[in-house]
């Protein structure tokens, strides 16, 4: 599974948003994710990919810099 | 005690019975029992007792997906009686342009996020996790349901969890009522929700021996108050609330008003855990009694305690008989935790909404299932069929918890 349906397929379950609303350039912020979903978000990428976050990630504004940001981490500790 | 007047201007819950107010109240005055047969699929050892389910409640129907999402099981039902209560009293959730920073909400909860906690218990020792959902503590914490209902309602004033055992939402709504009959809050949103179904909070009353016998073909009746063939309480899930409203701001505004909340006691048996006092409860009876500035004589209703253990039942009644007097044996008491079941934290909130509509509605819902009286729990006038068409001019509901704390909540009928 790529990052990308991961993020839809969790937004459209504890959220009910349409994976298709769902795009690279969709503002987190609009998409009701707080930092405490997002923290929910990577908890889930963790489990999925059994990878690690370091604490001092710099948090990300869209869907598209998030997609990014676990792409660069499943390719170093894949 | 002088004041403002405090009237019951919203009322809300989940009904185990999966209708609203009206239905869940013409349910009880029919003696209808909501108690059921659970049967859990836990390993090595289900649960299997009778249970009070609020089997048709879906938070994400209630709530919405996202925001139930936040929430344990108790705060779920919490927040969808508070909805329920707030519409009742005409206010929308929506409407920004009330001052409500000054509104506030009281809560009750014996349990807390149980729910939650029990599953992080399973992910770490059944499923071999080394971490958590980084949601866990704000499902699990004893004040997310209150914390959660300030913050959907817009409620600026004080937001606080009352933990009590089996009185806990009696202390809440006694402590909002202060505050609304002070002037401090001219709106106060109050009640109770829990959910015992974890699977080691279920297994700890079991093993106190104070839960009801029976099985799938008996436990509709189980729960037996009063009785003498009475075998203990029974548990059951839920959430209840209350909106209460300075009298002068809820006619400003033209609210309905359901009836009025006239007083609150609390005392404490200061002796053992479990076992409870009748001098203990005499207090609490005559605190609420001197707060509401009525004689005994003046209450047409009291809604019991009345759990259907061993102990307690007995100890109720003689408290009502020390305070009651000669008035006893014409003192009309029921105990309808014979149908709705035990809520915990939820019970004494269900129990001030069904004394409220018996007040305004003037009819009296009975103790199921009393077909044998205990002799030790005589000399009260116990309600053993639906009356209506009653004079009921105020009345009291009960709570006495374990760990010897009692309030006892005062009501009276809009004249």
């Amino acid at each position: 599974m790529d990052s990308l349906t991961l993020i839809r397929e969790f937004l459209d379950s504890r959220l009910e948003i349409a994976p298709e609303t769902v795009l690279p350039e969709s503002k987190l912020d609009d998409l009701n994710v707080d930092s405490l979903m997002l923290a929910e978000i990577m908890f889930e990428f963790e489990d999925r990919f059994n990878l690690t976050l370091h604490r001092n990630l710099k948090s990300p504004r869209t869907v598209g810099d998030l997609v990014a940001l676990m792409d660069r981490l499943r390719s170093e500790q894949g | 005690m002088t004041g403002r007047r405090v009237a019951v201007t919203g009322m809300g819950l989940v009904s185990p019975f999966c209708g609203d107010l009206v239905d869940f109240f013409d349910r009880l005055l029919a003696g209808e029992s909501a108690i059921r047969f659970l049967r859990t699929d836990d390993v090595p050892r289900p649960l299997a007792m009778p249970f009070v389910s609020c089997s048709g409640f879906s938070a994400d129907a209630a709530l919405g997906r996202a925001l139930a999402g936040t929430m344990d099981r108790f705060a779920q039902l919490g927040v969808a009686a508070a909805f329920g209560a707030w519409a009742d009293a005409g206010f929308s959730r929506a409407d920004t342009a009330q001052d409500r920073e000054s509104w506030g909400v009281a809560w009750g909860t014996a349990l807390g996020g149980t729910l939650a906690y029990e599953n992080g218990y399973r992910d770490f020792w059944q499923k071999g996790r080394e971490r958590l959902s980084p949601l866990s503590l704000i499902l699990g914490m004893n004040n997310a349901a209150n914390a959660h209902i300030s913050i959907q309602l817009g409620l600026g004033g004080v937001s606080m969890s009352h933990t009590v055992a089996c009185a806990s939402s009696a202390i809440a709504i006694g402590e909002a009522f202060r505050r609304v009959r002070s002037g401090e809050a001219p709106v106060m949103l109050t009640g109770g929700s829990d959910a015992p179904q974890a699977y080691a909070v279920a297994r700890a009353w079991e093993a106190l021996r104070v839960l009801a016998d029976g099985d799938e073909n008996t436990a509709p009746q189980s729960c037996r108050p009063f009785s003498v063939d009475r075998s203990g309480l029974v548990l059951g899930e839920g959430g209840a609330a209350l909106v209460l409203e300075d009298w002068d701001h809820a006619v400003a505004r033209g609210a309905g008003i359901h009836g009025e909340m006239l007083g609150y006691g609390t005392s404490c048996d200061h002796s053992h855990l479990v076992r409870p006092e009748a001098a203990g409860q005499v207090r609490a009876l005559k605190a609420a009694l001197a707060d509401s500035r009525l004689a005994p004589g003046d209450i047409d209703y009291v809604n019991a305690h009345g759990t259907a253990t061993a102990e307690g039942d007995p100890v109720e009644v003689a408290a009502l008989r020390a305070v009651f007097g000669e008035g006893a044996a014409r003192l009309p008491v029921s105990a309808t935790k014979s149908m709705h079941g035990h809520q915990l934290g939820a019970a004494a909130a269900v129990e001030a909404i069904v004394t409220v509509l018996a007040l305004r509605e003037q009819a009296l819902p009975p103790t199921a299932h009393l077909t044998n009286l205990d002799p030790t729990c005589a000399g009260v006038d116990h309600v053993l069929a639906a009356r209506r068409s009653q004079t009921v001019r105020a009345a009291l509901s009960n709570s006495f918890a374990f760990g010897g704390s009692n309030a006892v909540l005062v009501f009276r009928a809009v004249a």
